[in-house]
């Protein structure tokens, strides 16, 4: 299985849409089950005189198996197609986590996008593309599902199609590049087979959809970006940042510079996993140490970049953000802190550009008063102490933030341009 | 809703701290509603290991920020950090 190029797959949607079923049928039709659940059914249909293997069965029993065989790899489902080598990243329903997904390690590639045949878009379907667009996800496959509920109607399939379609265009996701696919995955039409009871469609099934991605290719050729998790003095060593690569790739002799504190040196030491390394690149924790940096000059949230494409240092940002909950409206001077990677900083909304129109993604209002819940806009941010970030256009991976206030995760944005100090 | 589970990172502040002991201060200091379901280390560098822990959290609490609190109130904790989030 792990000779396969891998690839992190979300399943996003609105609640109810089918998005657990979709998992399961997956897992189901691509034998990737577990075998003692296989083998506890066999032995239960056996003592019932029931033959065969069924669907229903895997659910409830995958639900069971998660809850109770929680390990350190929980979040992890995984199945294999010809080429790929897929692991989910199921995403929790709740708000607040989106915070997590932003700052977090396990980013997701692709997605599957579920949107249910009977209900069309909805609203989570609408944060979750944004979402998606915003954590950097390139390719969505939007599984028109529950067509067994609308009697695989291909009028109600083209309905919702075009109304994914718009929603698409406001988040500026490329339609051309997104494959829409009409499923049911209670039934199984369409995943693993090409169903009978929908001769109307030619395209691919859901698996070959997704055996159709192309490739993921790690940020190794982009400009190194280092966020700092950690600073230690050790022993003998000197000072230690520690962190994980986000992109690009560090060896020994590299001249570096940690913004915003703005210092900087050559590495000399590379650690991994206790091992010394002649070179690291995206997604490794190291630990280093540089030539004339002290603990105290730099600390978590700096970025180390290479010293001739240094990480930029804001004096403001424009971005486009969606709120996700807040209780009144968001106006300019609002303060709330803004987390992006390892950076935690309190910064002001200094100018509410354009409010964006949800059903069309088009311009609805210049400079508008106040943006609410439900709301994309273009806004114009300043920070109140340093902050390193860059426009996600050109290194995406440094490019989003979650907006905090009040203990929820109240706004998800991603960077547009830097105006840089 | 279900649970949630969370992969969190905890440094702690030096190489020297004793990792099962700070693996229990860690336990006593949950809030409520969370558990720890899992542990595991991974090895960092220059002698430092980071403790990396499951734990799990009703969907419905408001994600994880509460654990991270407290985790970040125990001594000889540098940094809380979390890796990944995924429904159970």
């Amino acid at each position: 299985m792990s000779d396969k190029p891998h690839q992190n797959l979300a399943i996003i949607g609105h609640v109810d849409h089918g998005k657990s079923t979709l998992v399961g049928r997956l897992l189901f039709e691509t034998g990737s089950v577990p075998e003692h659940v296989i083998e506890q059914y066999r032995e239960e249909a056996e003592e019932k005189g029931k033959g065969g293997f069924e669907f229903a069965y895997v659910m409830d029993n995958l639900a069971e198996e998660r809850e109770r065989g929680v390990t350190i790899d929980i979040a992890h489902q995984e199945f294999d197609t010809d080429k790929y080598y897929f692991t989910i990243v199921d995403c929790p329903g709740h708000r607040d986590f989106v915070k997590n997904m932003i700052t977090g390690a396990s980013q997701a590639d692709n997605a599957v996008l579920v949107v249910a045949a009977d209900d069309g878009v909805a609203p989570q379907t609408r944060e979750h593309v944004f979402l998606a667009r915003t954590l950097g996800i390139n390719e969505l496959i939007i599984g028109i599902n529950k067509m067994d509920v609308v009697d695989y109607s291909e009028n109600e399939y083209t309905d919702v199609v075009d109304e994914v379609k718009q929603l698409l265009k406001q988040v500026r996701f490329d339609t051309e590049d997104a494959s829409f696919v009409p499923i049911s995955a209670f039934e199984g039409d369409n995943i693993a087979e090409t169903s009978d009871e929908m001769s109307w469609y030619s395209g691919p099934t859901l698996l070959e959809a997704l055996n159709d991605l192309p490739e993921v290719e790690p940020p190794t050729d982009a400009p190194l970006r280092l966020p700092i998790q950690d600073v230690y003095t050790i022993s003998g060593i000197g000072t230690v940042p520690v962190g994980r690569i986000e992109t690009g790739t560090m060896h020994p002799g590299d001249m570096v510079s940690f913004q915003p504190s703005d210092v900087g040196g050559e590495v000399k030491t590379i650690e991994m996993h206790h091992e010394e390394v002649d070179r690291a690149g995206p997604g490794d924790n190291v630990g280093f140490n540089v030539r004339g940096v002290g603990k105290d000059d730099i600390r978590r949230g700096d970025v180390c970049g290479s010293a001739d494409d240094a990480p930029k240092v804001a004096e403001t940002f424009q971005a486009q953000v969606v709120v996700m909950q807040h209780p009144s409206v968001i106006t300019e001077g609002y303060t709330p802190v803004f987390h992006a990677h390892t950076a935690q900083v309190a910064c002001t909304v200094e100018s509410l550009d354009q409010k964006l129109d949800p059903a069309s993604g088009e311009v609805a209002e210049e400079n508008p008063d106040f943006i609410k819940s439900g709301d994309a806009a273009v806004v114009t941010i300043r920070p109140q102490k340093p902050l390193s970030i860059e426009p996600s256009s050109e290194i995406p991976e440094l490019g989003s933030f979650a907006i905090r206030d009040m203990g929820q995760t109240i706004a998800a944005g991603k960077v547009l341009s830097v105006d840089e100090r | 809703m279900g649970d949630v589970a969370a992969t969190m990172k905890v440094m702690p502040q030096s190489p020297d701290v004793d990792l099962d002991a700070l693996k229990d201060q860690l336990g006593e200091s949950l809030p409520e509603g969370a558990e720890i379901r899992g542990s595991d280390t991974d090895d960092v560098a220059f002698g430092l290991v980071a403790l990396l822990l499951s734990v799990v959290v009703p969907d419905d609490t408001g994600g994880t920020e509460a654990v991270e609190e407290a985790f970040a109130e125990v001594d000889d904790v540098e940094s809380v950090s979390v890796q990944e989030v995924g429904r159970l």
